[in-house]
């Protein structure tokens, strides 16, 4: 599938006037969400900042029929939403749209029970290492070594990996995607579009404000992120795990770049020892150990 | 007429209400209303979607996401189950969204008890929704599929939650009048919502409301509640067409009351051990008759205060509780009428079971007491001599 800039610029499912900060990782990765599933798209938001970002009511800055709720219940009114689609012989998209709280934490349960059922709509996880729309508090998925408001010290846990979790779920299609990479995303759900079943979509969304950097260097977080190889871009399809080509790199340890790029343009990491740092380095081995584990 | 329970009664009431979609989780005694849903998809007998959800908060909201996209929708659940949803219960009815649900009641742990109590059921009623409470299967069918008629009118457009006593109704057989599908079809208009989310328009549901938005929403839903109480009682007219059942065209049901100088007020299955009861008192001399409240939301002042205004006392019969005050119903009344002599009597919980006899030495014991004017505050009844528990003397836990 061969996409031109020109092709994705045409979209507009967000509309001008949203409530995020400057730089807002969400609001760049909804936009690319328009880009790849056009308008026959109903989304499920779930509580986060992106609830927020869309203004308020009467006003949606989404270019979507959205339906905002609480945690734990996208993915079972995503449920009920396609199959009440498929009972009225409609088409339509149904994307539930969650943070990594709302993922790996709060929201898990159900997440894994739709998956489960294998239920056909797209859930993606916008990936921001911690609980920003409240200020910025850990979650299951904030990395090793990492400062929040609730870990002053650093966190002293690993990030939950969800994706592998939902691996195991053996789901049609999961991928991860880096709003550094847009077309690697938007590439990515359309493949999901086209697949019946339920369909993880995780993309990391580096945020200016909670991981403490310039909001001009979004992207370059994002990318910094994958080049480090702390952020694998992969796709499981059918059964079968791959490696983008962004992150092909990584699968020979000498040809990635130092984490301390990563980490040094963050603040979020400004207290981490040389000890932690060996200890998130021998994170990021392993999980491509695993990877290729996977691929075999 | 066929000999049924109150849950196939239900799973009944549903398929010939054409839903749509049913998220189902079991939870004791609502079960078997979920089990027969599945029965009857598995034989080809119901054209709805089934979802087999991992949680009631999911079968909440997986009802709530299909409502919300356009077709009729259901769920049952019990006790824990519907305080786990409770969080989804509220978002539903936030929304305007009609949905029907049935509540086989149980009492509330902890310690684990899977036995009747209303509490479940009544710690609902400032969520939002309409809630009509059954007193046998017969009525657990038709408020099951007048609730889909009532949720859906444009004056509604709220969310309706009909209760029964769990084990009581729930898996107790009796006959029950059963609606042909040609005349549901009739009584119950194709399903409609004030919004439908889907892409041919493109709302947002549920996002950030400022603060005076959010109060005009409240509020609306109040009205909505208040103007349901026409609409219940034209749906009952219109029910008694189909069914030829002519009990519907007040929200509750009266009995013997009329011309009785005390009245006893409670809702649901134990209705009829009590009016075996004022059978026999009556025979005895004594003039009391029943009022049993069948719509908690609304709460009929009117028609409430109409049937009891001019009683002498009014004994009200819980079997809920609201903790430090007295039973909800009561509670719900007493801020009707502030009659001078009204009691309450709080019984039956988790699973207690009380029969004529004891409803016998309730009334009559409430009678005498209104004849000296001390018809007043709140006992708790146990049947055949029960004792209320009394805690250990304090431990101190060594640090
Ligand atoms: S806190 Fe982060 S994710 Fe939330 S609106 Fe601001 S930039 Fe976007």
């Amino acid at each position: 599938m061969s996409l031109s800039l020109r092709d994705m610029l045409k979209s507009n499912s967000l509309l001008s006037g949203t409530s995020a900060c400057p730089g807002c990782p969400e609001n760049m990765a909804m936009r690319m969400v328009g880009m790849a599933l056009g308008n026959d798209v109903a989304l499920i938001v779930i509580a986060g900042c992106s609830s927020v970002i869309q203004g308020l009511a009467p006003k949606n800055s989404y270019n979507f029929p959205v339906l905002n709720i609480a945690f734990a219940a996208g993915p079972p009114a995503a449920s009920g939403m396609w199959r009440a689609y498929r009972q009225r012989n409609k088409n339509t998209t149904v994307v539930v749209w969650a943070g990594d709280g709302g993922t790996a934490d709060i929201g898990f349960a159900s997440l894994s029970g739709a998956a489960e059922r294998n239920e056909n709509f797209i859930y993606i996880c916008v990936d921001n290492e911690a609980y920003m729309n409240s200020g910025g508090q850990r979650s299951g998925s904030t990395p090793f070594g990492a400062y929040t408001s609730t870990t002053p010290e650093g966190k002293k846990e690993n990030k939950k990996e969800i994706m592998f979790i939902m691996m195991d779920h053996n789901i049609p299609y999961l991928a991860t995607a880096s709003v550094g990479y847009p077309h690697d995303f938007v590439n990515k759900l359309r493949k999901a579009k086209q697949i019946f079943g339920f369909k993880y979509v995780q993309v990391l969304t580096p945020d200016p404000y909670g991981w403490m950097f310039d909001p001009s260097k979004t992207v370059e977080v994002g990318k910094l992120a994958v080049q480090t190889c702390y952020w694998p871009l992969i796709e499981y399809d059918n059964g079968k795990l791959t490696v983008s080509p962004e992150s092909l790199h990584c699968l020979d340890r000498s040809t990635r770049r130092p984490l301390k790029d990563f980490l040094q343009i963050q603040g979020r990491f400004k207290r981490i020892t040389e000890e932690e740092y060996k200890a998130l380095e021998n994170y990021v081995d392993s999980m491509w150990e695993k990877i290729k584990k996977l691929m075999k | 007429m066929k000999i049924i329970s109150g849950n196939e009664a239900v799973a009944l009431a549903v398929k010939l209400a054409r839903v749509g979609v049913v998220g189902i989780y079991p939870i004791t005694p609502q079960t078997s209303i979920i089990e027969k849903l599945a029965e009857m998809k598995a034989n080809g007998e119901l054209d709805a979607e089934i979802i087999r959800v991992e949680s009631e908060h999911a079968a909440m909201a997986s009802t709530f996401g299909a409502a919300i996209a356009g077709v009729r929708a259901f769920t049952a659940t019990s006790s824990q189950g519907l305080l786990y949803m409770h969080e989804m219960t509220w978002w539903v009815a936030g929304s305007r969204v009609p949905v029907v649900m049935v509540v086989a009641t149980r009492a509330v742990g902890a310690p684990w008890n899977i036995w009747d109590e209303n509490t479940d059921f009544m710690s609902e009623r400032d969520s939002g929704w309409l809630m009509a409470f059954a007193s046998n299967p017969q009525e657990a069918l038709d408020l099951t599929l007048q609730a889909f008629r009532i949720s859906e009118d444009e004056r509604v457009y709220l969310p309706m939650m009909v209760g029964m006593d769990g084990f009581i109704l729930s898996h107790m057989k009796t006959n029950v009048n059963i609606p042909s599908q040609d005349d549901v079809d009739l009584f119950l208009p194709s399903r409609k919502q004030p919004f439908v989310l889907d892409s041919e328009s493109p709302v947002g549901m549920g996002n950030i409301f400022p603060p005076i938005e959010y109060m005009k929403l409240r509020h609306s839903i109040h009205e909505a509640i208040l103007h349901s109480e026409e609409v219940i009682r034209k749906v009952g007219i219109e029910y008694q067409k189909i069914t030829g059942i002519n009990n519907y065209s007040t929200l509750n049901v009266k009995y013997k009351l009329d011309d009785a100088d005390y009245a006893v007020v409670l809702m649901g299955a134990w209705a009829g051990d009590a009016m075996e009861a004022i059978d026999e008192l009556r025979k005895q001399g004594l003039s009391v008759g029943l009022y049993r409240i069948r719509y908690i939301r609304p709460w009929s002042e009117e028609e409430i205060t109409l049937a009891l205004k001019d009683k002498k006392a009014i004994l009200v019969i819980d079997r809920a509780t609201s903790m430090g005050r007295g039973g909800p119903l009561y509670l719900e009344l007493k801020s009707t009428l502030h009659h001078e002599q009204m009691c309450g009597v709080i019984s039956g919980l988790g699973g207690v079971l009380l029969n004529k006899g004891d409803f016998k030495e309730i009334i009559s014991r409430f009678v005498e007491r209104a004849k000296q004017g001390n018809a007043k505050g709140i006992t708790w009844y146990y049947p055949k001599g029960g004792e209320k528990i009394e805690l250990k003397s304090p431990r101190y836990v060594e640090e």
